[in-house]
């Protein structure tokens, strides 16, 4: 069976960054699996979804995402971006387009170089990118400026695009850290069912444990770039999500371990 | 607050003494102001009524300025969208942007009438040399506005449309040109009614437009036709800024 995504002894520092985002991090993800990442923040939880994403640059180790290798030096190729969705903490949409400008955005790495220049979506694109709307539940807002939505409706935009490129994995950087808790329930329901309903795995970060327990198949506890524990979301007990999440407090030089 | 109060003394010092450096050298005297009144009375009584038989020549200047003002804003767009990219800090390195944007403050730093005069003696007189003045100084200042509309253009959507795989110039279409848009619009909107106002007395020193009737009928003694003509350009400042505030509603 072909791994969604494959992470093997990876370590990688932001350029200019005195510590290690992550550091010799190894994590596999099965096909149509959702798992989510846990942690403090800081804790390398974006770094490792744009390292998947194909968007860092001078890693070490090695990255294999839906059966391909990943070249530590180059950007994917354009298909290979189309194949992993990603979806931004703070939507990353175009503000002053509409709606469906926007979802079929998510097409721009499925067409032909210069039909995505020139902005003429073939019959095929703009269906696909109604149905990532209708799938979303905001058929009614196609022709409304982003800059017009409330946040939920917007992270359903944000979704709605990554659905319009078709992929196989998706990554979504704390999709509902922006959203009360009865939103952030709709969306994670909502981006769990899409994924299953189109066979994608799905990596989502979070800063709620309950919720990851609910929705993902796996989680992963990541704490200053290392993997502290990946289990089965059925196993998530408080004296883990405690240790996760433990603050270190140096007094004076002392080193004193408080309970967060 | 000494320290404070002593500068306010300095600078309050300065400035009396630029007045009276002013009055003492140059040749102005308060007596002949105040003696002006009959003089002043007799001057703006030969201004009226305007004289409303120079329509045509108001028509023909009008239209001269406005063809100034077009083909002026015309060239300054076409000179800003490289001049504005090379003067934009996120697009080039700053061994280029520096250099630029220190040429941009230059051309900034020239009247519009003296690029007029240097034009009109490098390629004659009319409407032509006002054009190209027109284009150059208008440059100074759009260039830099395109510089900034680049530059603020938020980074997350362009990183977004990189992940789905977009190429560069599917990016620079459906990222960076939606956010730009508006703020070029407004800004080369705002730029052409400078230059519109500006060319109004490009004609002055031959360089075409309705500045150039203005001149000779001062000179010539007929106030009552310049009078008229001074009418028309404070009729035509009115509607362009009429017209740019409608315009500007559009684009908010």
């Amino acid at each position: 069976m072909i791994l969604a995504a494959a992470i093997d002894d990876v370590s990688y520092a932001h350029p200019g960054a005195d510590l290690p985002s992550l550091e010799r991090v190894s994590i596999q993800i099965a096909a149509g699996e959702a798992v989510a990442i846990l942690g403090p923040s800081g804790a390398g939880k974006t770094t490792l979804l744009a390292l998947l994403d194909g968007r860092l640059r001078g890693w070490l180790g090695r990255v294999s995402v839906l059966g391909t290798q990943l070249d530590p030096d180059q950007r994917p190729p354009r298909e290979q971006c189309a194949d992993t969705g990603f979806i931004f903490q703070e939507f990353a949409l175009v503000e002053r387009s509409t709606v469906f400008r926007n979802v079929l955005n998510g097409r721009l790495g499925r067409m032909p170089c210069l039909r995505a220049a020139f902005g003429s979506p073939s019959t095929r694109d703009c269906e696909i990118a109604r149905t990532a709307l209708a799938d979303c539940g905001i058929a009614d807002l196609a022709d409304r400026r982003v800059d017009s939505l409330s946040g939920g409706q917007r992270q359903r935009v944000a979704i709605a695009r990554c659905l319009a490129q078709e992929p196989k994995l998706i990554l979504a950087d704390e999709p509902v850290s922006n959203l009360d808790p009865v939103r952030a329930v709709d969306i994670l329901t909502l981006l769990t069912k899409v994924a299953r309903a189109r066979g994608a795995a799905i990596l989502f970060s979070s800063h709620q444990p309950d919720l990851a327990g609910r929705f993902a198949d796996r989680i992963v506890g990541l704490r200053s770039g290392s993997i502290l524990f990946s289990i089965p979301a059925a196993q998530l007990s408080e004296d883990r999500t405690t240790a996760l999440y433990r603050q270190e407090v140096s007094v004076s030089g002392v080193s004193l371990r408080a309970v967060n | 607050m000494r320290s404070r109060g002593l500068s306010g003394f300095f600078a309050g010092a300065l400035v009396a003494c630029a007045v009276l450096w002013s009055f003492a050298t140059v040749d102005v005297e308060l007596s002949r102001l105040m003696s002006a009144g009959p003089r002043m009375a007799g001057f703006i009584g030969r201004m009226i009524p305007p004289d409303p038989t120079v329509m045509g020549e108001i028509a023909k200047g009008s239209a001269e300025t406005l063809r100034i003002a077009i083909l002026g804003t015309l060239g300054a767009i076409l000179l800003s969208i490289p001049l504005g990219i090379l003067a934009s800090e996120t697009m080039v390195p700053p061994a280029v942007h520096r250099p630029a944007r220190l040429m941009l403050a230059f051309i900034r730093a020239v009247p519009l009438i003296l690029v007029a005069m240097l034009m009109v003696g490098a390629v004659g007189l009319g409407p032509l040399p006002g054009m190209i003045a027109v284009a150059i100084h208008a440059t100074g200042m759009l260039a830099k506005f395109y510089a900034e509309a680049i530059d603020g253009v938020s980074r997350a959507p362009i990183e977004a449309l990189e992940s789905v795989g977009a190429g560069p110039l599917a990016r620079l279409r459906f990222a960076i040109w939606p956010q730009m848009a508006p703020v070029v619009a407004r800004d080369t909107i705002f730029r052409f009614e400078l230059n519109l106002r500006e060319s109004l007395i490009l004609g002055i020193v031959g360089a075409g437009g309705i500045g150039f009737y203005i001149q000779t009928y001062v000179r010539s003694f007929q106030y009552d036709k310049a009078a008229s003509v001074t009418l028309a350009v404070i009729v035509m400042v009115i509607a362009i800024e009429a017209f740019n505030v409608a315009l500007r509603r559009r684009f908010a």
